[in-house]
């Protein structure tokens, strides 16, 4: 029986290895991707840095204004002149902060206690030029709010009068927690690793072995069809964990090339995170060749094999945007859910959280489980798949 | 030695309201000895192929047994495919690997260590004229690469009984020459019990030691084509099989088709 499985196993995995066009593929589109996407997330993280700590204030006419220029600089904002064509630029997202546009009669009007109109240019299909005017509208209010005290001051009514209340704002954000929040696209790409990995290996060994028409001969050897069953399946989840093996060896260059700081500083990715997250795909490897076979076997040809695995491929990309979208925070039964529960664990790794074992056997146990349902499906289905 | 005694299967077709049950084989028996060849000729959807696959194990039978060199096929199946190799309809090979990888993998299957399933590769390439093939991946194989590929396949433990189905199907007239010469040799030198399942009349007729002829599921003959044609009272082996295998109604109606085509 162990003899026969590891003969039908090495055969498998020098078949797998052998198909290179796929494999390159797979390499390609699991393997490649992860770093690419992370040094994109680096450059968009490093760029909401920049602006954050650049305080700059970007006005047309600050010459009509001394009053507010002093204002910025008390505050420490640097003030820099508008482009010419700023309204165009900022139409274009070519300028990713604000216009602040001062009339020409500003300090006058000031002084006269004309309250002067201030025009703040941004787009709402700039997405940079509106999450930055924000701060200057609240830079602005500071600027009314100083100006009001000082004329109540001088007419002798203390500024109390008109304040029943103040708020405070505090963003508890810092763009370190940010950065946290983006590299939980990493296990997201090792699972989708783990799966295409899996993916072609599994519906080669079974729908394809059908459609080739190879089942049928296969089965008249005199080897115990579980051996069978168990040859194939160590051979796909084996396909599936050099391919994550890979996908998460691939993180560690891919994070030099980090250009945030703070992104760089959060994301710690060694060869002991590579390591662990690798253990804890290797039962989820195991369960999805298992599920993904048992889906396949039922299929005559390749194709119909590959319309049905769409199901799996679905639930598993879909399940780790729990992690992301939820609002809520991390629930005991995420660990419960293969795929989920190894992204949870993952993200733990990441954000440096201890991993206890109860919660790592739960999450192998259930892959376990989904496995030896699965495998026992493909070797009771084979002899039938054969024959039709 | 292959012993059939009264093999029965029914197959059901469909689901439900639509299901609908099929009679496939109904009482097949034959024996076929060490050191000939036995031909199972029917009509197309006969029991033929059928009959092999229970014989191959890869069938439970409803009633009936096979026996391969006194081995019960359905409660020893391990064993008794050891003592066979099968030819069957589907002779998918592994495009990635090589003719030779192909072979010994069987090989492996069947217990055999790498180097002797590598020499009986050899040996095996041999005999059926396929030496230059053996390091081509099998992808792009004509029909007669794939034919004697599979066949060295499933002869590669050197099993004493072999079950052919229908080996000629695709094959050009040179393939199925060399198949015949092939099968005659392993009979001859070997003393090899061979059976294969056919519908066609002329490899019977060159090959066969023994005839079966198979039809509606029933064994209706067993002989050889000399027998046959003398207990017919035809003087041609086609005239035996119509007579034998298909009943009057079937002829009436095949020559009513012929006519209204």
């Amino acid at each position: 029986m162990i003899a026969a499985a590891w003969t039908v196993y090495l055969k498998e995995l020098f078949d797998a290895l052998r198909d290179r066009r796929t494999l390159l593929v797979v390499l390609l589109s699991s393997v490649a991707i992860g770093p690419v996407v992370l040094v994109l997330i680096s450059q968009l993280v490093g760029g909401i840095e920049k602006r954050a700590e650049a305080r700059v204030v970007v006005v047309h006419g600050i010459e009509h204004a001394p009053t507010l220029r002093n204002y910025l600089e008390r505050q420490t904002f640097t003030v820099r002149e508008a482009p010419a064509g700023y309204e165009q630029q900022i139409k274009d997202s070519r300028l990713g902060d604000p216009v602040l546009v001062v009339p020409a009669g500003f300090e006058a009007d000031l002084a006269r206690g004309k309250a002067p109109v201030l025009e703040l240019l941004a787009s709402a299909a700039n997405p940079r030029s509106q999450s930055a005017s924000g701060p200057v509208v609240r830079l602005l209010r500071g600027f009314n709010q100083e100006q009001a005290t000082l004329r109540l001051a001088v007419r002798g009514v203390s500024p109390t009068a008109l304040e029943a209340l103040r708020i405070e704002e505090r963003d508890l954000a810092d763009p370190a927690s940010r950065a946290a929040q983006l590299s939980t696209m990493v296990p997201f790409f090792v699972l989708m690793a783990v799966l295409y990995g899996a993916l072609n290996a599994a519906l080669d060994t079974t729908a394809g072995e059908r459609e080739r028409g190879s089942l049928e001969p296969l089965l008249m050897n005199p080897a115990p069809r579980l051996a069978l069953v168990l040859g194939k399946w160590g051979a796909v989840a084996s396909v599936a964990i050099l391919i994550a093996l890979l996908s998460c060896l691939s993180f560690l260059p891919g994070q030099w090339l980090l250009r945030s700081e703070a992104l760089s500083a959060m994301f710690r990715f060694g060869i002991g995170e590579a390591a662990t997250f690798v253990g804890l795909l290797l039962p989820l490897a195991g369960a999805l060749a298992a599920v993904l076979m048992a889906i396949a076997i039922r299929c005559k040809t390749f194709k119909e094999a590959q319309a049905n695995a769409t199901v799996v491929m679905l639930g598993v990309s879909m399940l780790p945007l729990v992690t992301i979208f939820n609002q809520e925070g991390e629930a005991p039964w995420h660990l419960w859910v293969p795929a989920l529960a190894q992204t949870t664990l993952m993200g733990r790794v990441l954000r440096g959280e201890a991993l206890p074992w109860a919660d790592v056997a739960v999450s192998a146990g259930m892959c376990v489980l989904l496995a030896v349902a699965a495998i026992a499906f493909v070797a009771r289905t084979l002899r039938t798949a054969a024959l039709k | 030695m292959i012993e059939v005694q009264q093999l029965s299967k029914r197959f059901t077709q469909g689901r439900g309201a639509k299901a609908r049950s099929v009679l496939a084989v109904d009482g097949v028996s034959f024996t076929a000895a060490d050191g000939r060849i036995t031909g199972l000729l029917g009509p197309n959807g006969a029991g033929k192929t059928t009959t092999l696959r229970v014989a191959a194990a890869l069938i439970d039978a409803d009633a009936g047994r096979v026996q391969v060199d006194g081995i019960d096929v359905a409660t020893r199946p391990t064993e008794a495919l050891a003592r066979m190799g099968v030819l069957s309809d589907a002779r998918g090979l592994y495009p990635r690997l090589t003719a030779r990888e192909n072979i010994v993998y069987y090989g492996r299957l069947h217990g055999m260590s790498r180097a002797d399933a590598a020499m009986r590769a050899e040996t095996l390439a041999r005999m059926l004229d396929m030496q230059p093939l053996l390091d081509r991946r099998t992808d792009g194989f004509s029909q007669g690469e794939r034919m004697k590929t599979a066949l060295a396949r499933a002869l590669v433990h050197d099993p004493a009984n072999i079950v052919l189905d229908e080996p000629t199907n695709g094959l050009d007239v040179l393939a199925t020459r060399s198949l015949r010469d092939t099968l005659r040799r392993l009979r001859d030198e070997q003393g090899k019990c061979i059976v294969f399942s056919t519908h066609i009349m002329q490899e019977v007729e060159r090959l066969c030691d023994q005839v079966v002829v198979v039809s509606h599921g029933r064994t209706v003959a067993v002989g050889s084509v000399a027998d046959l044609n003398a207990a017919s009272g035809h003087a041609e082996f086609e005239e035996t099989f119509v007579s034998l295998a298909f009943s009057a109604e079937d002829r009436r109606q095949a020559r009513y088709a012929g006519g209204a085509a």
